[in-house]
């Protein structure tokens, strides 16, 4: 297991490598740099441009800036951000917390909702309430989750009961740390409800296709047959057995979650990645973008790592192969 | 039925079933009448066979006595009566309580009757939990009790297993002892044997008819093989197309003249007219030699590698026109060798000679060439795509190797139809729509179509129930007599081997243990093959009488 888990991590460090080159040779190919818009002013002098050019070590060909790059990530910098002049990482690590500080609890209740549901969606005979479950599900997963977001922040502005954007109130850095972290709750609210809504309805289906395809195999007619219980055939055996294909796309929502999350930071105001990166591909903020990109990167490649991890608790084949 | 006559009343049956009709709402808004009009009863301790060709309704009888049959059937008439009470009317609470712990149920394949991730000593407990409250001592004692006996030896590492890590007649006796933890009145058994190798059925059926007498079971024995009935059914029902047409003892049964019902105790009977002519050794035309594969399996992370099956220098020859059996059970290489020899797989060692020329692979194999090998599938009726007709699935090797014109090709296929027995007005009909013997048929016109001088047939018939089974035979024989094919039968029983077959070859672990005639099979003292023929007496496996 450990070694397994030592070669899915070793895996996960290529691709980072991978990611970060493409990275570079995308924005080599993009066409201006940080200082192009500067050229545009007819006060800077050309010499003034080529110093700062030279000092921000856009004149070093590619594989030199690659190389100054892995050495300063290295050192924890992952480069340097030009448009606030600090390192990279002290801008985008507190950001990331953000970010998860959606994220995560988005992921949990979506899921802790959409499996039982799901299960429970599976096991009804009766028509209409089948056809009351796609037809919601559809209408919700056609919701574009921009809209979602904007529908959120219309209800904030016009109950006045919720905050209609940012992470906590002005005054929040001066209460004692319960009211802070109660403060931060009900600014997380409304986000991470979009956030779950957003991705409830496709982990839902997916939940339902897989135990209704289980349901329908020899052995839950076998179970039946041998009179347990409805609820321990839904939940005792027919889950478990649906349960591969759902761990694996539990993994690719932690990377779906996060794409929705940067949207809905954007239009929720919350200081997450999202805001940041949208800012600094319009500046052309090289470091800070390929640093927002490792970042998610590696947050896929640790929702797929856990996902192994709970392929392997889960399923007895798996685990004697691994 | 007989004990009327004596004015005592008569007792209540423990099962009874009156006029029961069941359709199924199939595409199309077609119905299907899977049952009709049955009337079937089982007293305390009786054990009754329902007979039948596939899709005679039988496993819907099984599925119907429990409340299981599927969404799209609808109980027409009639009634189910357990123990006097209306099985329809159960509650869900009642209906819970009777499955597994008064009524219990062995389904068909016992690879898919257990849950894939749970371990079995999980899926035991469950059952025995179902149906009432017990301490964990309580569990595992009465657990391990039921797995010992069913025949394991070793019930702690059984509780501990999971599906995968048993073998098939394993899991058969995992999944009987769930059915029968509660210790059920009536055990309904839906075909437990045919999923399984013949000498695995023979161990299967002995169970059974021990488990019956030491625990006084009544049994609902469901099954296309008469010879599995013959020491078990105090009483046989023959099905066909929904409707019992003949009851009564074997005896009884064996004396009514009824075509149907012999030709489904006797399968063998409609070939006993045919001689096995004995082919003087003549040229061979298929000639191997030192064959040798192994399939090495690796593991994740792992440098050791695991022989998963292997064949070890297999030497065999075959004179045109005849036929040799290769048998053997599941694991003995007989499936690889047939993949050698008809170019799916490369040998490692070792020649495969067709007239003397090494036979191509299927990479070297060029196009427009019509290799003169053709194989015919395990479960040959799923190897058609289903949304071809009969014409485009006969025809399509024609296509392949660009013979002549259309039209040639379309006169040749409706030829092969009729020559293997199917209406050629039928040529336009989808494969889906064609019975599963049909589809059988079907399969073998399409091997014909190339004009092959051999045909290999992996366990070609052993998905087909005895009646079909022995049409396939006698339409073999009779394209073997017209067009002088040779034929490489791979089985894993002795089904009609003698009315058949030439010559016997026996492989066990990848390599040929004995090469003897079916007269003389009996007579083999190797253990490979005496358990073969002793699981062939053990089931009365028709048309093995000549050979044992």
């Amino acid at each position: 297991m450990i070694r397994y888990l030592a070669r899915r991590a070793a895996h996960g460090l290529l691709m980072l490598f991978g990611v970060s080159v493409l990275m570079f040779l995308l924005f080599q190919t993009a066409p201006g740099d940080f200082l192009s818009e500067i050229k545009v002013s007819t006060q800077i002098s050309p010499e003034t441009i080529a110093t700062l050019r030279a000092q921000y070590g856009l004149d070093q060909p590619l594989p030199v800036r690659y190389w100054q790059w892995l050495k300063s990530s290295a050192r924890g910098d992952f480069g340097y951000s030009f448009a606030y002049n600090t390192p990279a990482s002290t801008l985008l690590l507190p950001r990331a917390r953000n970010t998860l500080l959606l994220s995560i609890p988005a992921l949990l209740i979506s899921w802790l909702i959409a499996v039982p549901l799901g299960v429970l969606a599976a096991g009804w005979k009766s028509r209409w309430a089948d056809r009351l479950f796609s037809g919601g599900t559809s209408t919700l997963l056609a919701l574009p989750d921009v809209l979602i977001a904007l529908l959120a922040l219309l209800i904030a502005l016009k109950t006045g009961i919720f905050p209609v954007g940012g992470m906590t109130s002005i005054n929040a850095q001066d209460q004692n740390t319960w009211a802070y972290v109660r403060d931060l709750g009900w600014h997380m609210l409304l986000p991470v409800a979009a956030m779950v809504i957003g991705s409830l309805t496709m982990i839902l289906r997916h939940v339902r296709a897989s135990v209704s395809e289980v349901l329908e195999s020899s052995y839950m007619r076998a179970a039946e047959g041998h009179g347990l219980p409805r609820f321990k055939l839904l939940f005792g055996y027919a889950l478990p057995a649906a349960a591969n294909p759902l761990i694996s796309l539990f993994g690719l929502s932690v990377a779906m979650l996060l794409s929705v999350s940067l949207l809905i930071e954007v239009v929720m105001s919350w200081p997450g990645i999202g805001p940041l990166l949208l800012e600094s591909i319009l500046a052309r903020d090289l470091f800070v973008v390929i640093g927002a990109v490792m970042l998610s990167t590696v947050f896929l490649i640790a929702g797929n790592l856990l996902g192994d991890v709970l392929l392997y608790a889960f399923d007895p084949r798996i685990r004697r192969q691994a | 039925m007989s004990s009327g006559d004596l004015g005592l009343p008569k007792p209540e049956p423990l099962l009874r079933v009156s006029a029961l009709s069941v359709d199924y709402n199939a595409a199309a808004g077609n119905v299907v009448h899977a049952l009709r009009n049955l009337d079937l009863e089982i007293a305390s301790g009786e054990s009754i066979g329902v007979l039948g060709e596939s899709g005679s309704g039988k496993s819907s009888l099984a599925l119907a006595l429990l409340r299981l049959l599927p969404k799209n059937a609808r109980l027409v008439s009639g009634s189910i009566a357990y123990r006097g009470r209306n099985v329809a009317e159960l509650s869900p609470a009642d209906l819970r309580a009777m499955r597994g712990a008064e009524v219990a149920l062995i389904s068909q394949e016992p690879a898919l009757a257990l849950n894939p991730v749970l371990s079995l000593g999980q899926q035991l407990a469950d059952v025995l939990r179902a149906h009432g409250k017990l301490t964990r001592l309580e569990v595992n004692a009465r657990c391990t009790e039921i797995l010992r006996q069913v025949g394991f030896e070793d019930p702690e590492r059984i509780l501990r297993a999971y599906p995968h890590e048993l073998s098939g007649g394993q899991r058969q006796r995992v999944a009987i002892a769930q059915a029968l933890i509660c210790g059920p009145k009536l055990l309904i058994a839906d075909e437990p044997l045919s999923a399984l190798d013949a000498a695995t059925q023979a161990d299967i059926l002995d169970l059974l008819q021990r488990l019956k007498r030491d625990l006084g079971l009544a049994m609902l024995f469901i099954t296309h093989n008469a010879g599995a009935l013959e020491a078990l059914a105090d009483n046989i029902i023959v099905m066909r197309d929904g409707e019992a047409v003949a009851r009564g003892s074997m005896d009884k049964l064996q004396a009514t003249t009824d075509d149907y019902v012999q030709g489904i105790l006797f399968p063998e009977k409609s070939l006993a007219t045919h001689t096995v002519s004995s082919i003087e050794s003549g040229a061979a035309l298929l000639e191997v030699r030192g064959l040798s594969k192994r399939f090495v399996q690796k593991r994740m992370l792992s440098r050791k590698e695991f022989v998963v099956q292997s064949l070890d220098g297999i030497d065999l020859s075959l004179s045109a026109g005849s036929t040799v059996a290769v048998l053997g059970r599941s694991g003995s290489g007989k499936s690889t060798l047939a993949r050698c020899v008809a170019g799916f797989e490369t040998p490692d060692a070792g020649e495969i000679l067709l007239e003397g020329n090494p036979i191509a692979t299927a990479e070297k194999n060029e196009r427009g060439a019509r290799p003169p090998v053709q194989m015919i599938f395990q479960d040959a009726a799923t190897s058609l795509n289903p949304r071809f007709t009969a014409r485009q699935i006969v025809a399509e090797p024609l296509e392949i190797a660009r013979w002549k014109t259309d039209a040639d090709r379309t006169a040749r296929t409706l030829k092969l139809m009729e020559e293997v027995g199917l209406d050629p007005d039928w040529a336009a009909r989808l494969a889906g729509e064609f019975s599963g013997g049909q589809r059988h048929r079907l399969a073998l016109a399409r091997a014909l179509a190339a004009e092959p001088r051999l045909l290999v047939m992996d366990e070609a018939l052993s998905g087909l129930d005895m009646p079909l089974q022995a049409q396939m035979v006698r339409l073999l024989i009779d394209l073997q007599s017209r067009h002088g094919l040779t034929y490489l039968y791979i089985s894993h029983d002795l089904n009609f081997i003698s009315l058949f077959a030439q010559e016997v070859v026996v492989m066990d672990a990848g390599q040929i243990v004995e090469r003897t005639t079916p007269e003389k099979l009996g007579q083999s003292v190797h253990p490979a093959t005496r358990e073969l023929v002793e699981a062939a007496e053990r089931l009365h496996a028709p048309g093995v009488e000549a050979a044992v």
